[in-house]
């Protein structure tokens, strides 16, 4: 594979008068999977057309390697795309449309049967080729897309919510397929998804996207655990927000102090951003300051959804077996479990 | 399980039996009758295939029909592809001025052809396929717009386009396979359209297998009855063999 870096400098794009992409800026490196995450409306699949060539930029640049592609047509930008609806051609068996961009390549039919079949074995549908597309069912189709895109060894390759549309099941596995193929063939890879749990799980960096820019872009762990602003704390994952009052870089939670991440000297009323993993419940104490609203179970943990004295409602994720005593109306003692607290203006 | 009789079914077979087909039959059996000998005979039949003309004229009207099914798809089948997937503002318009030539006469189209067409087109045949093409145009129009709604169209471009296809080939690799079912209706109305057009023809000076019947008609109508019923079931035979031959590959492999 001759994958290569892919580079997005300064890319506008309007709709009428709703900006798409305000300026946008993006860089992902050679055999990099990278994951654009984001509300509805916020351009996250422009980004990803502007890539493709389906849409055209107002201004900006585009770069696959040091190549400027900002004006070359959709056909000639050599990637590979999978696509949220099932688009593959109705008219051709399995193994035809896996070819498909070989002939259009003018690969010789030999060579496109033999990478063909190599391809549908490795998406795992290595007996599936002389069959037509309807006669398999939406996971599978989606693994002959994947395929079809691969086979002409693209520059870059792009999934436009490919797993969208799949069972809960099927999504979990194709994700860890595609994850495992594009670490195998080192296909530099742009993925677009509004599913967080998809976008953390298999990409090596995580773009959150909001009103047509970047809002942060980092591993899956640092987003998640050093949000840097409000809008990705807030986006990625669920998070608590306990108004409270910052005095020195300290605020009081629960009784305690904590120092306060990213403030600004200025004291006041915050807003402090904790994750339900970072909440501890203890049930039965005496000095108690929630009660308990509702369990959900989910398996190998639960939520505890509480209400703290002054009203405020607090989500704690905690291990199932521990939380086995704790019902609706349960007088229990919250506490804060990180050491320091990220907050943000009330 | 005992069949049930589907009434609105047989009431509308027999109502189209009772118009299509009762003339029909009643026209070949006339055509077979045999006045002087009395009795049925193939003689009209076997005097028309003799008939020098009858081939020259047929393979005329065969050509010129060819020739529009061509302009037809060159014209419509891009036109409607890009206006399906630009969701432009005008489609409505297009799709109003399609069916103009149904409600404007046809001798306005040969007068309007004779004046606006360059004279060396005026000069040949080949601006019959122009005006036939006019002419089918409210059915091929609408023929192909129902199969290019049919199809998820813009999913389906795109994915042909980023597998590396420019829009030559996504037309003719992808869209008109995908609509082949519109096509064939298209290539069938257009070419029957154009096989049986008379009156254009006629205010236009030119001679085609419609005009040459009309012509037969005055010295021998049997003939040219028996002629009309050549022109009704040679193109159905050939219509109804193309699509046995090259069935829909799905529905093949289906079985």
């Amino acid at each position: 594979m001759s994958s290569k870096s892919l580079t997005l400098k300064n890319v506008t794009k309007k709709f009428g008068s709703v900006l798409a992409l305000d300026n946008f800026n993006l860089e992902v490196g050679v055999g990099e999977l990278v994951a654009l995450l984001g509300p509805s409306g916020c351009g996250k699949t422009t980004a990803l057309r502007v890539v493709a060539g389906l849409e055209n930029q107002d201004s900006g640049n585009l770069y696959v390697g040091d190549k400027d592609l900002s004006e070359t047509p959709a056909h000639k930008r050599n990637m590979g795309m999978v696509f949220q609806a099932y688009s593959l051609f109705p008219n051709l068996t399995v193994e035809e449309n896996v070819a498909f961009g070989l002939q259009m390549r003018k690969v010789s039919k030999h060579e496109r049967k033999k990478k063909a079949e190599s391809l549908l074995e490795l998406v795992g549908l290595p007996t599936q080729g002389q069959r037509f597309t309807y006669q398999l069912s939406g996971g599978q189709q989606q693994r002959v897309a994947l395929a079809r895109a691969l086979a002409f060894e693209p520059e870059i390759l792009l999934l436009d919510e490919p797993l969208s549309a799949l069972d809960a099941q099927v999504r979990v596995n194709l994700r860890e397929e595609i994850r495992r193929l594009q670490l195998s063939l080192g296909t530099t890879t742009l993925f677009v998804t509004h599913d967080q749990e998809e976008a953390m799980a298999i990409s090596d960096r995580v773009g959150v996207m909001s009103h047509g820019q970047l809002e942060q872009i980092d591993t899956p762990d640092t987003l998640y655990n050093k949000p840097a602003t409000s809008f990705v704390a807030s986006f990625v994952g669920t998070m608590n927000r306990i108004p409270t009052q910052l005095s020195d870089g300290q605020v009081q939670l629960f009784g305690k102090n904590f120092p306060a991440l990213k403030s600004s000297n200025e004291s006041g009323s915050v807003i402090a951003l904790i994750r339900p993993e970072s909440i501890g419940i203890t049930a039965g104490s005496q000095d108690h300051n929630a009660k308990v609203l509702t369990r959900l179970f989910m398996g190998a943990s639960s939520n505890i959804v509480c209400q703290a004295i002054d009203g405020t409602i607090i989500q704690s994720l905690m291990s199932s077996n521990e939380s086995g005593d704790l019902h609706p109306g349960s007088e229990v003692k919250l506490e804060v479990l990180n050491k320091e607290v990220l907050v943000t203006n009330a | 399980m005992k069949r049930r009789i589907d009434i609105p079914l047989v009431a509308t077979l027999s109502v189209l039996g009772f118009f299509v087909f009762i003339p029909m039959l009643s026209a070949f059996e006339f055509s077979i009758r045999t006045p002087l000998k009395g009795g049925y005979g193939w003689d009209q039949y076997i005097w028309a295939v003799t008939e020098e003309d009858f081939m020259h004229y047929i393979l005329r009207s065969g050509w010129l029909a060819a020739v529009t099914v061509v302009i037809t798809l060159l014209i419509l089948v891009p036109t409607l592809t890009w206006l399906h997937l630009s969701q432009s503002k005008i489609r409505p318009l297009i799709d109003g001025l399609s069916l103009l030539p149904l409600v404007i006469p046809v001798v306005a189209f040969a007068v309007g052809a004779q004046i606006s067409f360059p004279e060396f087109m005026q000069n040949t045949v080949l601006e019959l396929p122009f005006l036939y093409f006019v002419l089918a145009l409210p059915y091929a129009y609408r023929s192909l717009d129902i199969g290019l709604s049919s199809i998820p169209l813009k999913t389906l471009t795109e994915a042909a386009r980023s597998t590396g296809a420019n829009w030559l080939k996504t037309i003719t690799a992808v869209i008109i396979p995908v609509i082949r079912g519109a096509v064939m209706a298209t290539v069938a109305l257009t070419f029957a359209l154009s096989l049986g057009e008379y009156t254009l023809t006629v205010l236009l000076h030119w001679d085609t297998f419609p005009t040459w019947v009309t012509y037969v008609a005055q010295e021998n109508l049997l003939g040219a009855i028996a002629i009309s019923m050549m022109s009704l079931i040679i193109p159905f035979l050939v219509l109804t063999g193309l699509t046995l031959l090259a069935p829909e590959r799905s529905a093949q492999r289906r079985k």
